[in-house]
Formats: C-alpha cells, sequence, structure tokens
C-alpha cells in the first residue's frame, strides 16, 4: 500500500513538474526519496522483525495519547496562512474553486465555500466530519490532482480543517450524520458471489459496467451536480478511487454516496430491500475490492528476452510471465480551460517481449466505447488509437515534454501508430502527432508498416505492436540497443472522446540487461 | 432478526425525535417502511389541483398567462439510455415553459407567502413524485413542510433521486430499477423551490415548493389555480415559474369569499 502511494504519487509530481510549477519541486524530491526508500526496503525477514519492533513500540506508547489524536485549539491565522500558501493555488483565494490552475485540472478543484465534499462518512447531503476532513488533507485524492500534505504538521492540517469549515455556512446550516458501518465480516466470510449479484441488482453496471471498467451505457451522459459532464470510476483502477480501495472506504461511498458527483447514496436503497438487510452490503464491497487489479508504476520497465517467435497476439499464453508496466496518461489541455469532456483514458499497461532482432509489445488500456472509424457524424471524430514513441537516434538524453510537445526547438519523436481503422501500424520520425491522425488514409500507408493484432473486449483494448530494433524509418529513427536505457512514452486517442490525446511521461525500458556485460 | 438489531439505534433514534420533537420540524430522513417491491402507477395530479383544505372557507383563485411568444420547447434527447428512448413513441418536450396557444402558463407554483397565522399540521398522505419514461411526473408539485414524499422509479432503468434544497438538508439517493422501494424523505423546513435532478439521465428536472401549510396549488394545462379553505384575511400571494422567476400581488378575502388572483409574466 505504503510503495502503491508513494511511487503513484511520484508519478502524480512528476506529471505537476512538468507543468512548471516550482512550488512542486520539493515535493519532487522529496517522493523520490520515498522511492528509493522502498527500493532498498530490507528482505521478507528482516521486514517481519521490524514490524514486530514497530508493534512493541507501538504497545509501549500505547497508554500515552500519540500525538495524531491530539486535536489543537482552533488558530485561525495559521489555517488562513496555510490555506493561502498550500491550497489558494487551485482552490482560489476564497475558496471558490477557482485558483489560477483549477482550469486545466481534471476533476476541478472543490468550490469549497459550497461546503459539499465528495468523500465523507456521513449521510448524503451533510457535511463531513472533522477527521473526514482531516483525512482528505492528509491522504490526498488518488487520481485527482489533489496530493496528500502529509509534510504539514498535524496543528497545520487541523487549522486548516478549520479554516475549510469556516468557508462554508454547510457546517452550521446542518450537523454532520455518520453512518454507522455494519460489523465487517471480513473476506473470509464474505460471498462475492453475493457481491456480484447485488452489483446487477443495485445497476451499479449502469455507469461503472459490467467489469468495472467505467463503460456502463449510462457512463457517457452523466453530470455532476453543476451539469458539467463527468465519468464514473474505473473500478478495475484501484489506485484511482478518491477515498481509499479497501472494503470498508468502498463500503463507506456506496453507503454515503459521493455528494456533487452524481454517485448516489445507497444506504436507503438497501436497507428497504427484501431479503437483504445493510451487512449484505459488505459482499458487494468485497466483490468491487476483487474487480481491482494491480498496477505496477515501475521506474524501470524489463522486457523479456527469448531467442525464439515473438507473441503476436493479446492471448499469447507467453504474456502471462512477462512483468507488465503501467503508467498514468493525462489528457493533453490545448487552451486553458478546455474541458470539453472529461478524460477516458487514464492509464496504460504495457509488456515487452524482445529477442535480437525485434520487440513485441502489449499495451493494454481501457477505453468505455470501441470507435473502429472516424465517424464525424457520430460521436467518432477520430478512430480510437495509441502511439509508442520513442526518442530518435541522437536526442536520447534529450528531455521531451509530450504534454507540450511539438514545441519550438522539441526534437523530433520516433512514433509507432496504431488506429482501429489503420490495416498495420506505421512508424515514422514525425513532428507531431497530425502527421498521423490528420494525414489522409493513402498517405498514411506510405510510411514505415509493422505488424500488429488486437482485441476490444469490455471496455478493454488490448493491442499487440512488433517492431524491429533496426529502424524501420532511415532518418535519424530510434534503433533500440537492447542493453540501453530507452525512453518510451504512449499517447492514446479515445475515438467517443473528443477531447484531445493523452499522453503518459517517459519510462525507461530495457531489452537485456546482460547484453553489454555479455560483450 | 439481524434486521431488528440494525435497525435498533435508528429505532432509538427515531423515538427521542418523536419524544421531543413535538410540533417541531423533523430532519429530513428516510422512512423504514415495509419495502414495495411492485411499480406504483403515480396519476399526475390534476390540473389546480387542491390542496389539503386547511378548515376555514375563504378561496383565492385566478389564471397565469404569458404575455408574448412561448419559446419552441427543446425535444429531449434520451439516446444515452435505450429504456428511455423506447418508453416514448413520439418526441418529448422539456417542460420548463409550458403555454396554451392562447398563453395560458402551466407548472407555475402558485402560494401563500406571507399573512397565514397558525400552525397547520403536515398530512399523513405523501406525496407522489414518479420518474416515468425518464420524465418526473408531476414537474411541478407543492409539498407542506414534514409531509411524505414518496418517489416512485417506474422505469425499467436506474434513477438517482437528486434533491439540491439549500435551507433543507440535499439527499441523493440512487433507485435502481422499478423493482427498488420508494424513496422516502420529508422535508423540515419551507422553501420555494427545491429541485430534483438525476445525474444519470440529466434532461430530468423537477420542482418542489415546500410551505409551511396548506394554501397553495400549481397551474393547470388551462393556466388556472385555486387556494381554498383560506381563513378569511390579507395575503401575499406569489406566483413562482421556473424561467420566468416570481411575482408577488397582495389580496384581502372574507369567509365564504371567492377572489380572483391572476398573474401574467412576459415571455423573454
Amino acid at each position: 500500500m505504503t510503495h502503491l502511494n508513494s511511487v503513484f504519487f511520484f508519478h502524480q509530481a512528476r506529471h505537476v513538474d512538468a507543468h512548471g510549477p516550482l512550488r512542486y519541486n520539493a515535493l519532487y524530491t522529496f517522493m523520490i526519496c520515498r522511492c528509493q526508500c522502498i527500493r532498498w526496503f530490507p528482505p521478507a525477514q528482516i521486514q517481519m522483525s521490524l514490524w514486530a519492533a514497530a508493534l512493541f513500540a507501538g504497545l509501549l506508547t500505547w497508554g500515552v495519547a500519540p500525538a495524531w489524536a491530539e486535536r489543537p485549539s482552533p488558530d485561525a491565522a495559521a489555517g488562513r496562512a496555510a490555506y493561502d500558501q498550500y491550497c489558494a493555488r487551485c482552490h482560489g483565494a476564497s475558496g471558490k474553486g477557482d485558483g489560477v490552475d483549477a482550469k486545466r485540472f481534471y476533476p476541478r478543484p472543490r468550490d469549497l465555500t459550497m461546503g459539499v465534499y465528495k468523500i465523507r462518512s456521513t449521510a448524503s447531503g451533510t457535511p463531513p466530519t472533522d477527521q473526514d476532513l482531516f483525512d482528505i488533507i492528509t491522504k490526498g485524492l488518488p487520481g485527482s490532482n489533489m496530493p496528500d500534505w502529509q509534510q504539514l504538521d498535524e496543528p497545520t492540517r487541523w487549522a486548516l480543517v478549520d479554516y475549510l469549515k469556516s468557508l462554508s455556512p454547510a457546517f452550521e446550516q446542518t450537523q454532520p450524520v455518520p453512518i454507522e458501518l455494519p460489523q465487517d465480516p471480513g473476506l473470509r466470510r464474505v460471498d462475492l458471489k453475493k457481491g456480484k449479484a447485488l452489483y446487477e441488482q443495485l445497476a451499479c453496471a449502469a455507469c461503472h459496467g459490467a467489469a468495472g471498467r467505467a463503460n456502463g451505457p449510462s457512463a457517457a451522459g452523466l453530470v455532476d451536480d453543476w451539469n458539467m459532464p463527468i465519468r464514473p470510476a474505473d473500478l478495475s483502477q484501484g489506485w484511482s478511487y478518491r477515498g481509499g480501495n479497501e472494503a470498508k472506504a468502498i463500503l463507506t461511498r456506496l453507503l454515503a454516496g459521493i455528494d456533487g458527483a452524481g454517485m448516489p447514496s445507497y444506504i436507503d436503497t438497501i436497507t428497504a430491500m427484501e431479503h437483504t438487510t445493510l451487512e449484505d452490503a459488505w459482499h458487494l464491497a468485497y466483490y468491487i475490492a476483487s474487480l481491482q487489479e494491480p498496477a505496477h508504476w515501475n521506474m524501470i520497465a524489463r522486457a523479456r528476452w527469448i531467442s525464439g517467435a515473438l507473441p503476436s497476439t493479446p492471448d499469447d499464453p507467453a504474456w502471462t510471465s512477462v512483468e507488465s508496466t503501467d503508467v498514468r496518461v493525462r489528457n493533453v489541455v490545448t487552451a486553458v480551460g478546455e474541458w470539453a469532456n472529461p478524460p477516458t483514458v487514464r492509464a496504460i499497461r504495457f509488456q515487452v517481449v524482445a529477442n535480437h532482432e525485434a520487440m513485441a509489445i502489449r499495451l493494454t488500456w481501457d477505453d468505455p466505447t470501441q470507435d473502429p472509424q472516424a465517424d464525424a457524424e457520430a460521436s467518432s471524430p477520430a478512430p480510437d488509437a495509441v502511439a509508442l514513441v520513442l526518442k530518435p537516434a541522437g536526442s536520447q538524453g534529450d528531455v521531451v515534454t509530450l504534454q507540450a510537445w511539438p514545441y519550438a526547438e522539441a526534437p523530433k519523436l520516433d512514433v509507432s501508430y496504431w488506429a482501429s481503422d489503420l490495416e498495420r501500424p506505421r512508424e515514422m520520425v514525425a513532428n507531431d502527432f497530425e502527421t498521423f491522425v490528420a494525414r489522409p488514409m493513402a498517405d498514411r500507408n506510405d510510411v514505415g508498416a509493422l505488424s500488429s493484432a488486437a482485441k476490444y473486449e469490455d471496455g478493454r483494448w488490448t493491442v499487440v505492436v512488433q517492431r524491429p530494433l533496426a529502424p524501420v524509418e532511415p532518418d535519424g529513427a530510434a534503433a533500440i540497443d537492447p542493453g540501453a536505457f530507452t525512453a518510451v512514452a504512449f499517447a492514446i486517442w479515445d475515438g467517443g472522446n473528443p477531447t484531445a490525446r493523452a499522453v503518459s511521461s517517459w519510462v525507461d525500458l530495457v531489452l537485456h540487461q546482460a547484453t553489454h556485460a555479455a560483450e | 432478526m439481524e434486521r431488528s438489531r440494525m435497525w435498533s439505534p435508528l429505532l432509538i433514534a427515531t423515538l427521542i425525535a418523536i419524544g421531543c420533537g413535538g410540533g417541531k420540524p423533523q430532519e429530513a430522513s428516510a422512512t423504514p417502511d415495509a419495502p414495495e417491491g411492485r411499480p406504483v402507477q403515480v396519476a399526475e395530479a390534476p390540473a389546480g389541483a387542491q390542496p389539503a383544505v386547511g378548515g376555514s372557507s375563504a378561496v383565492i383563485q385566478g389564471t397565469v398567462t404569458l404575455d408574448g411568444q412561448a419559446p419552441k420547447p427543446a425535444t429531449l434527447k434520451m439516446s444515452a439510455d435505450p429504456v428511455c428512448q423506447q418508453a416514448h413513441s413520439s418526441p418529448v418536450y422539456a417542460e420548463d415553459v409550458v403555454a396554451s396557444a392562447q398563453g395560458q402558463l402551466k407548472n407555475v407554483f402558485v402560494y401563500v407567502k406571507d399573512g397565514v397565522s397558525g400552525t397547520y399540521p403536515a398530512p399523513a398522505t405523501p406525496v407522489m413524485l414518479d420518474q416515468n419514461g425518464c420524465v418526473y411526473k408531476p414537474h411541478v408539485f407543492g409539498i407542506q413542510v414534514n409531509q411524505p414524499l414518496e418517489v416512485a422509479n417506474s422505469d425499467p432503468t436506474a434513477h438517482n433521486v437528486n434533491a439540491k434544497p439549500t435551507a433543507n438538508t440535499p439527499f441523493n439517493t440512487a433507485q435502481p430499477s422499478n423493482k427498488a422501494p420508494k424513496v422516502k424523505k420529508a422535508f423540515a423546513k419551507p422553501e420555494v423551490m427545491v429541485k430534483f435532478k438525476c445525474n444519470i439521465h440529466p434532461w430530468m428536472s423537477a420542482y418542489a415548493g415546500v410551505v409551511a401549510h396548506p394554501f397553495f396549488g400549481v397551474s393547470g394545462d388551462d393556466g388556472s389555480f385555486t387556494i381554498s379553505g383560506l381563513p378569511a384575511g390579507t395575503y401575499t400571494v406569489e406566483a413562482w415559474h421556473e424561467k420566468y422567476g416570481t411575482q408577488t400581488q397582495s389580496v384581502t378575502v372574507g369567509d365564504g369569499e371567492s377572489e380572483s388572483v391572476n398573474f401574467t409574466f412576459k415571455a423573454q
């Protein structure tokens, strides 16, 4: 959990960093430290004894009130000062959610003056508890741009809680009504089949999809309480659950709802159902937790090196033994405030198998709609597509911000482009993505051809592209050195979402570490 | 057994609320009643329906008129949910402005804003709001403070009942299908108006006028409304329209008399 969070926030910090605010650099450095610590984490046996020591230390201090239980007396000046310094940039000077950075974020920073909070342990329509607010500040909201603020000391976080409450009359008008969760039966007594039945009975799939991949029939039409388009959570992406991804957090969201976001409260719905008690909601919570797939935010992606033929289809059994790496993607905002639609693709998973001649890369990403063709009449101005992006020969060391690419003095990039309407994927050294996206089909067919296979199933694309290690295009294309780090990045287009492409940050891929050593 | 254990804290809380409450308004909350599995057909309130009679004999009635050309109503696009689309064989129009060729304006909430003294206990009869063909029926309705509200889902698709009051406690409750039990709520404070919406079907909206007494009505197809059972007195009457805002008029009415109050909204 710690590992996942740290690495996740590292990614987040890196993304934010790319936007430029210097303020985040400290956070960035801090996260690198955290990640490095994890890399040096001791082996399992030592871990066990460390845990034992920690437990012992915990027992020793049990009688003494731990620091976090102390709620300092309200300090309005400290709260205001901390807000101005850390929160106003996004949430705005007066808390209206209109800070200078607000417009390029999705989800948008919350308007704190309304007192409507998504992540609560309280009944729908009532404000969060102080502890809820403290937890949001402490843990952040994973999957959004709200970072965790653990670097602020606890008295400051409590001062912020008081300050936030002073921003909205909701806290005086209505008292929080905490929801009491029924007894947790625990994973061993839980019945996932019952959970699945409830998932169907409560029409969770209408928005979240049958497999939880945010591809339900109503997903595209949802609005939030301010009539802005909003997308349901992809339940297979546990890292994106704003309020935490464990069964208890899931049950709390189910019963409390996510106010403002459209996710309704199910407490009345479930209690009024026949043959179903509130305890049964645990089955559903654990079932939803079971839909989550582990994400591996590897900083270095390692290929499987083989001597034989490369896997060529999405379902080739060879893929099961290949390490996978997940990368977040972010929608490119072409102009400030231009969020026509919420992002639909949030991450991509890739695996690589290579031999001396070529590499096969399997790309997997959730896309709620299959848009095989550009269709101006329908809502698909472009086909679904993905690009593997490499740095061409001579620019491996260049810093390229894909979010902003192309920009003045940016190098050309080596792009392998797959689209659902293309017979074969194409590779070329390109000045921009438009070369592929906007070019007439006949033109696109004259560039380097690769081979691929793809399938779309239940809200998910799985695409395998094979690419030779030697350059396909003669002029400056990337030749992949198996023993070196090759920076790879991805761009994704969802034809059903007219908002521009989503791009990832760079990940180092190594095909065969022993190659150099052997030479 | 499990159920009763689960309910005991709620039961105690309810008993305390009843015990201490007396005439005090009760917080909007679900009533833990026996579930009703079957869809309930709720008839649309007849035009100019009379609310519960206040016990006296004065009457205020009138007609609401739209001055000018009514805007062309928007056609509701329901293609996002095939269940909604298939529920209709002809186009469905937005109900924000519904006026006859003669300019009689429907869906105006008319109520006595000032001048009512005394207390009027909430009727036990629930006000019904239905979601039928992915449209709220009725679009505009009145309800007394603490009067039960029952929201039904007659559609074989999911709705969420999202009420956005400001004086009262908001709620957003799931109603996964027409097999789901009714959503039972009440409003503790007067509020004109409370908006209802469904995040799954953004075209759906309804408005409730929550009033502390039974002296309210909604204009029907012919633009008429009637408020009866008033004690003799001088009253401020307000008419609220979703698009055209509010207007007030003062009227004095004696026992057994019927006074006419007509409102005219200008088409923008």
